[in-house]
C-alpha cells in the first residue's frame, strides 16, 4: 500500500514537472518555417502565424472567417491567428521576439519597425513581394514600412492625427469650422478661437476650449503633432541633423504653456489621459479635443444613438455631439504637415533563416490581411481611408455613414501627410527615441505641470542632443 | 543517558541504505522541487549574471565586459531612481509596520469570529488585482475638481491638486496609496505573534498594576521583536522591488519624480531592449538589498530569539 502511494505520488509529481517543462519547449515555428516546403515544392503545406490586436471593433470577431478565406485561397497554407489585446500586444510580441521565436506576422505601428530591424528580427520582403502586390498599395503609406533599402511588411491604413470639435460649441464660439477644414488655421487664430470656447461660472471653468490627452507617454503625441506644423516633420532634417534644437521647437514649447496659462486648457492637463479627455468631450467639458482620429466620429455617433435610445451604457453625463474633424494649427508661417500614423502587418523571422518558400507564404498572408476584402472591412469599421486599389474596389459594395465634410477634411490633411523617412539610419533613429523617452517626455510633463519653463526644457533637450550627436550633428539656427 | 548518547552519536547511514526504501523516495520527491528551483530560479539568476556582461541580441549576444555596470554607475537616472526608491521605502515601510501593529492590537481583544472578519477585511486588498486597485486609486486622484480627494479638499477650501501630474505631490500620492492598502499580511502575522505571547506575562503585569502602555512597551514589543524584524526585512525588500504602483499610476513621471529602480529596470529591458543593462541593474539592486538586510540583522537581530 505504502509503495503504491509512493509510486502514485511520484508519478503525479513528475507529470506536473513534465507539464511545466513542455511549456518551455521550442515553438513549432521557431525555425522560421520548419514545417514549410521541405521538398522545395511551393505547394507544400505550411502554417503562418499572426499576432493581431483588436484593430477595429469587429476585427477579432472575423478571425475565423479570415483563416477560412485564406485557406480557400491557398489550400496548402494555414493561417493561424493569435489574438492579443492592445494592452499586452507590445509586451507579448517583445517577449516572443527576444526569445527568438516571434510570430510570422504582427500588427504594429510603423514607428516600431526600427527597433526590431536593429535586433535583426524582421524579415525583409523586398525581393519576395510581387510587383502586383506592391502596385496595389498607395506609395506614401508603403514607404512607412521601409527602413533603409528593406521592406518589412504591408501597411493596413494611414490615419491623420487631427483634432476633433463639437459642432454646436464651435458655431456658438463663432468659429467658421468649414473654412478651417478647407484652409487650416494658424496658431494665433487657433489660440483666439479656443479662448472663445471657454465657459466659466464664477472662478470655475465649466468648459475648456481645448483638451488634449497628455498623461504619461501620450504627451509625446501632443508635441509631435504640433512640431510637424512648425517646420520639423521628423527628428532629423534632410542633412540628418537633429531637428529639435531649432528655435522653432522653443516657440512651440512656449505655445504649449501659453494655451494653459490663457485658461483655454486645464492646468491639470498633464494628468489628463485619453479616456478622460474623450469623456470630457462627450460630456461637454471641452469644445475641441485631441488627438482626433477619424474613427472618433463613429464613437460619438454610437454614443448619440445610445442617448437617443435611453441606453444605460451611454457615457454617463454625456450629451449628443456632432464630431467635426479639424486640422492642427500651423506655427511661424510654416507649411502644414499632417502627422500620420501608419500601422500594418510586419513580417518577422525566427532564429533560423526562413526558407524561401516560407518567406513567400508569409508575404501571401500579410498581403491577404492588408488588402482586398479584409482591408476594406477593417478600414470602413475604423472610418480610415483605403490605401489599396483592391481595398477600394472591395469597399464599393459596403456603405459607411460618414459626415462628408469630415471625409473631405481628412483627404485635405492626407494631401500634405508627413512623408516617411526611410533614409534615417536605424542607429540615429534609436538615439532620437532615447532622447524622446529620457528627456523630452519627462521634461514635457514638467512643463505641462508648470514646474519648468519652455526655455529650461529647450536647453535640456539641446544639451542632451549635443551630448548624443555632437555640436555638428544638430540644427543650429 | 543512553538515549542522550544515541542522539549525540547518531548511527552512520550506509551509502546503500540511503538509496533504498524511504531514502530513495525522499530523493525522488526532492528531485522534482530541485529541478523546478534550478530551472525557474537558479538558471534565470545565472543567466542574468551572464547577460549583464553582454549586449543582448536574440540572434547572438556580444560580450562587452563591465560596460553595462560602468554605464549604470554613470547614469544619473539610475541614481535618481535609487533615491526615489529609498525615499519611498523610508516613508512607507515604518508607517505600514506601525499601522499593521496598531490594527492587530485593536483586533486582538475581539472574539474569534469578529477577529476573522477583520482579518478578512484587511486581507481583501491583497487578494484583489493590483491593476483593479490602481484604477480605483486613479479615480481617487483625479486631478479635476470632480476627483474624490479633490472634492474632500474643497470642503476645507483647498484648491484641486494635480496629484499624479505634479512632482510635488506624485511621490506622496504613491506613498499614501501604500499607507492605506495592503496591510493584510502584516496584520495576520502580527496577530498570530500576539496570540503566541504567553498570557502569564500579562497576568503577572496585572498583579504588579501595569498600565496598557506599560504592558505594550515591556511585554508586547519585546516579544514581537522577531516578527517585527521579519516584517521589516521583507517590507524593505518588497519596497525596493516596487514596480506596479509607479508603472500603473504615474509611469515614473512627472520628470522621473516617481521612477523607482524596478521600473527603470523594466523600461531598460522591455522598452529599450537593453537586457544587459537591465540585468546589471538587477544584480546591483540585489547587492543593495542584501546589504541593507545584513545591516538590519546586525543592528536589530542581536537579541532576537528564533
Amino acid at each position: 500500500m505504502k509503495r503504491k502511494t509512493h509510486v502514485l505520488t511520484s508519478l503525479l509529481a513528475f507529470s506536473m514537472l513534465l507539464t511545466t517543462l513542455t511549456a518551455c519547449g521550442p515553438k513549432s515555428n521557431e525555425g522560421g518555417g520548419a514545417n514549410a516546403a521541405k521538398a522545395g515544392n511551393g505547394e507544400a503545406k505550411d502554417t503562418i502565424t499572426a499576432l493581431l490586436p483588436p484593430v477595429s471593433g469587429e476585427f477579432q470577431n472575423n478571425f475565423a472567417q479570415m483563416e477560412k478565406d485564406f485557406n480557400a485561397l491557398y489550400p496548402n497554407l494555414t493561417l493561424k491567428i493569435e489574438p492579443a489585446s492592445w494592452e499586452d500586444m507590445t509586451q507579448k510580441l517583445d517577449t516572443q521576439v527576444n526569445a527568438g521565436s516571434p510570430p510570422d506576422i504582427a500588427f504594429i505601428g510603423s514607428d516600431g519597425i526600427s527597433k526590431y530591424v536593429q535586433q535583426g528580427m524582421l524579415m525583409d520582403i523586398t525581393e519576395t513581394a510581387t510587383p502586383e502586390m506592391i502596385a496595389d498599395f498607395d506609395p506614401a503609406p508603403l514607404e512607412y514600412m521601409k527602413k533603409g533599402e528593406g521592406l518589412y511588411g504591408f501597411p493596413a491604413y494611414m490615419e491623420v492625427h487631427a483634432l476633433g470639435g463639437n459642432k454646436e460649441y464651435l458655431e456658438a464660439a463663432g468659429i467658421d469650422w468649414k473654412n478651417v477644414q478647407k484652409n487650416g488655421w494658424t496658431y494665433e487664430e487657433f489660440r483666439e478661437a479656443i479662448k472663445k470656447g471657454v465657459v466659466k461660472e464664477g472662478n470655475t471653468t465649466k468648459r475648456y476650449g481645448f483638451v488634449f490627452a497628455t498623461a504619461g507617454v501620450t504627451a509625446k503625441d501632443y508635441l509631435n503633432i504640433l512640431i510637424k506644423n512648425a517646420g520639423m516633420p521628423a527628428a532629423f532634417d534632410k542633412d540628418l541633423k537633429y531637428a529639435y534644437t531649432s528655435k522653432n521647437f522653443l516657440e512651440v514649447l512656449k505655445a504649449i504653456r501659453q494655451l494653459i496659462d490663457d485658461g483655454s486648457m486645464p492646468k491639470e492637463l498633464s494628468s489628463v489621459d485619453a479616456g478622460k479627455r474623450w469623456n470630457m468631450f462627450l460630456t461637454g467639458q471641452t469644445m475641441i479635443t485631441g488627438k482626433g482620429l477619424a474613427t472618433f466620429e463613429n464613437s460619438a455617433k454610437k454614443n448619440n444613438e445610445k442617448l437617443k435610445a435611453n441606453d444605460g451604457s451611454a457615457v454617463q453625463g454625456s450629451i449628443p455631439v456632432e464630431y467635426i474633424v479639424l486640422p492642427v494649427p500651423t506655427f511661424l508661417g510654416e507649411e502644414p504637415i499632417s502627422s500620420t500614423v501608419v500601422d500594418g502587418y510586419v513580417t518577422f523571422r525566427g532564429k533560423k533563416e526562413p526558407t524561401a518558400e516560407h518567406k513567400a507564404n508569409v508575404v501571401k498572408a500579410a498581403y491577404f490581411l492588408a488588402s482586398g476584402k479584409v482591408a476594406a472591412t477593417t478600414n470602413n469599421d475604423l472610418f480610415a481611408a483605403h490605401i489599396t486599389k483592391s481595398g477600394r474596389e472591395a469597399a464599393k459594395s459596403m456603405t459607411v455613414d460618414r459626415n462628408p465634410d469630415n471625409v473631405a477634411a481628412v483627404e485635405t490633411m492626407l494631401s500634405h501627410a508627413n512623408p516617411a523617412r526611410p533614409d534615417i539610419p536605424v542607429d540615429l533613429g534609436a538615439k532620437a527615441i532615447k532622447i524622446e523617452d529620457a528627456v523630452i517626455i519627462p521634461k514635457l510633463q514638467a512643463l505641462l505641470a508648470n514646474e519648468i519653463t519652455p526655455e529650461e526644457m529647450y536647453e535640456a533637450v539641446k544639451a542632451e542632443a549635443i551630448g548624443t550627436f555632437g555640436q555638428d550633428g544638430i540644427v543650429n539656427d | 543517558m543512553a538515549h542522550l548518547a544515541k542522539a549525540q552519536n547518531p548511527p552512520k547511514i550506509g551509502k546503500k541504505r540511503k538509496w533504498k526504501g524511504d531514502g530513495a523516495w525522499a530523493y525522488a520527491f526532492i528531485a522534482v522541487a530541485l529541478v523546478v528551483y534550478a530551472m525557474f530560479t537558479a538558471y534565470p539568476v545565472v543567466s542574468a549574471f551572464i547577460i549583464s556582461f553582454q549586449e543582448y541580441r536574440p540572434l547572438g549576444s556580444v560580450f562587452i565586459g563591465f560596460d553595462n555596470y560602468v554605464n549604470t554607475f554613470k547614469d544619473s537616472l539610475f541614481w535618481k531612481s535609487i533615491t526615489n526608491t529609498v525615499v519611498y521605502t523610508a516613508l512607507t515601510v515604518p508607517v505600514s509596520l506601525f499601522l499593521s501593529f496598531a490594527v492587530a492590537i485593536m483586533i486582538l481583544p475581539f472574539k474569534k469570529g469578529l477577529q476573522t472578519t477583520f482579518k478578512a477585511v484587511y486581507y481583501l486588498p491583497a487578494v484583489a488585482s493590483g491593476v483593479a486597485l490602481s484604477v480605483v486609486w486613479l479615480w481617487i486622484f483625479d486631478p479635476m475638481t470632480t476627483g474624490i480627494l479633490n472634492q474632500l479638499l474643497s470642503v476645507f477650501g483647498i484648491a484641486n491638486q494635480n496629484w499624479l501630474g505634479s512632482s510635488a505631490t506624485a511621490m506622496f500620492s504613491l506613498v499614501l496609496m501604500a499607507w492605506l492598502s495592503s496591510h493584510g499580511t502584516s496584520i495576520i502575522i502580527y496577530l498570530a505573534a500576539l496570540l503566541g505571547i504567553d498570557t502569564s506575562y500579562y497576568e503577572a503585569a496585572d498583579l504588579d498594576g501595569a498600565s496598557f502602555f506599560q504592558k505594550l512597551w515591556y511585554i508586547v514589543i519585546p516579544c514581537l521583536k522577531p516578527t517585527t524584524l521579519f516584517l521589516l526585512v521583507t517590507g524593505v525588500i518588497g519596497s525596493f522591488q516596487v514596480f506596479q504602483n509607479a508603472y500603473l499610476m504615474t509611469g515614473g513621471g512627472p520628470d522621473n519624480a516617481t521612477t523607482m529602480v524596478g521600473l527603470l529596470i523594466f523600461d531598460n529591458a522591455f522598452k529599450y531592449f537593453e537586457f544587459g543593462k537591465a540585468a546589471a541593474q538587477s544584480l546591483i539592486l540585489t547587492v543593495i538589498i542584501a546589504g541593507i538586510s545584513l545591516i538590519q540583522f546586525k543592528f536589530l537581530g542581536n537579541d532576537v530569539e528564533y
